[in-house]
């Protein structure tokens, strides 16, 4: 039994840090970029209300505030925030309801 | 080498890598609100907006004989608060710059319209409530105000009309704040030259410094100014310290926090305050303004939807003006062309038609002494306290 999973593991071992550098995936999107404190927020609220549960969004904003006040938020409302990335300016937030 | 490089890469990491605790930021602007008001007069932030706007108009030729010396306007470089606002909005920069947080962010066009008219709204609100959220609120509870109190009602009123504008924004025309953006200059991801750009704007700061005569009485209080102008600008960026988060957000979010650091921020600046003017080292009536009841009410109500609007007050447009954020660029602009139009034309004549019983300065140890008026402050910040937990709890009065 343990012969034949033995590959298995270290298949998945040598393929698994490429997975995680991935972004997750996102059923929706929410475009911030160039708005400023509080209406990323406002609008993410909004959106997060309408997607169904077990559903990811991803928002792009370029507003710095946004960095510690989405993952506080989240925190506060048992939203899952998956990652964060940045390039260029543009921070994008993966938030799971 | 190697050492000394790991020693700056640590201050480096632990000043410009993550936001501030907004509480420290609270506390660090009172020690230094209070070091301004022992050099001469406690923080304020309209004042130099409105000599900005002044020499604004100057240069275009148009003078206020009502509203300053002689019709003309003192020069920036030789006002206390000018100054101070433009070393502040440097430090500002140059912390945003440091901390590779700087891009030149251009938002919608609706919300640069909310921008701009909200400056202009708080242009008008600091003049008739005779101060803005720092030298209406922020110095005005240490100072002992009663119109300060009064100011703040006035604010909160004005901040839950903007929010309940601001949901109805959002469902009824989303669209204002949606559409184009534009980000120019924003930090390449760990090859930004910004940190260098910023020890740059830091140096043109420290270069107004620079120019002041430290033995002249004049000139050092200037160069006081000068200096914790550019303290005050790098903590707050750094911080994120706003006033109207902490007024906003528990109509909004809910959360408390930005509410508790304002409050642990006046609690430090009321000892300073106190101690400054029981022991006669500043006058006791600094901060405390001839608005007490109505000009306080009406101005904070004009200035509380302004700010909210526009998303910062006076010295939240100035530090996010600092940062990039080209919505409040237009707000100090509406600062800077309203402050000095509504001081001239529109203080003179509201003043006269309002009775005399309406627009009295209230220092509160003048009434209750001391121990009373200082009393009447530590009475006011803990049932804003249990507020703001109780709404943070229950979710009473959040929108989301």
């Amino acid at each position: 039994m343990f012969r034949y999973y033995a590959p298995v593991v270290c298949v998945t071992s040598i393929i698994l840090p490429e997975v995680i550098t991935m972004p997750p995936e996102a059923q929706h999107t929410l475009d911030c970029k160039g708005l400023s404190c509080p209406m990323p927020m406002v609008k993410l609220a909004k959106a997060m209300k309408k997607i169904p549960g077990g559903e990811t969004l991803a928002m792009e904003g370029t507003d710095p505030g946004t960095k510690s006040d989405i993952p506080e938020w989240c925190e506060r409302k048992g939203l899952e925030l998956l990652e964060t990335t940045e390039s260029g300016g543009v921070f994008t937030f993966y938030i799971r309801k | 080498m190697s050492e000394e490089e790991g020693i700056f890469d640590d201050i480096y990491e632990l000043l410009f890598s993550k936001s501030w605790n907004m509480w420290a930021g609270a506390m660090l602007l009172s020690v230094l609100s209070i070091c301004l008001f022992i050099i001469a007069n406690p923080w304020g932030s309209s004042g130099g907006l409105l000599n900005w706007g002044q020499n604004g108009f100057d240069f275009l030729g148009l003078s206020f004989p009502e509203s300053t010396k002689d019709g003309s306007p003192t020069n920036i470089l030789d006002h206390r608060f000018g100054l101070l606002s433009l070393t502040m909005l440097l430090g500002a920069m140059a912390s945003a710059m440091l901390a590779r947080e700087f891009a030149v962010r251009i938002a919608p066009a609706g919300e640069l319209v909310k921008g701009f008219t909200g400056g202009i709204l708080m242009g008008v609100g600091a003049v008739i409530g005779m101060g803005c959220t720092i030298g209406g609120f922020y110095s005005a509870w240490p100072a002992l105000s009663g119109g300060g109190i009064i100011f703040v009602l006035g604010l909160a009123g004005g901040v839950f009309a903007a929010v309940k504008y601001i949901l109805w924004e959002m469902e009824a025309h989303p669209e204002w704040s949606s559409g184009k953006s534009y980000t120019y200059c924003a930090a390449n991801d760990g090859e930004s030259r910004q940190p260098l750009y910023g020890l740059l704007v830091l140096l043109v700061g420290l270069g107004l410094v620079w120019r002041y005569d430290g033995s002249i009485a004049t000139e050092q209080k200037l160069l006081g100014f000068a200096v914790i102008g550019l303290l005050i600008g790098l903590i707050l960026q750094r911080s994120r310290f706003c006033v109207v988060r902490a007024l906003r957000e528990p109509f909004l979010s809910g959360d408390s926090k930005p509410a508790q650091a304002l409050m642990g921020g006046l609690l430090v600046g009321l000892a300073g305050f106190v101690v400054i003017k029981y022991y006669g080292v500043g006058s006791e009536t600094a901060a405390v303004a001839s608005n007490f009841w109505f000009p306080a009410l009406l101005g904070g109500l004009i200035f509380g939807f302004g700010m909210t609007i526009a998303g910062g007050c006076t010295v939240g447009a100035t530090w996010r003006a600092g940062e990039g954020h080209v919505k409040l660029w237009l707000a100090l602009l509406g600062l800077i062309i309203s402050l000095p139009l509504a001081a001239e034309y529109l203080k003179p004549p509201l003043l006269d038609i309002l009775p005399a019983g309406m627009q009295q300065g209230l220092f509160l140890p003048d009434t209750f002494g001391y121990l009373g008026g200082i009393m009447v402050i530590l009475l006011v910040i803990p049932l804003w306290y249990l507020f703001v937990r109780w709404n943070e709890k229950t979710g009473r009065f959040a929108a989301f």
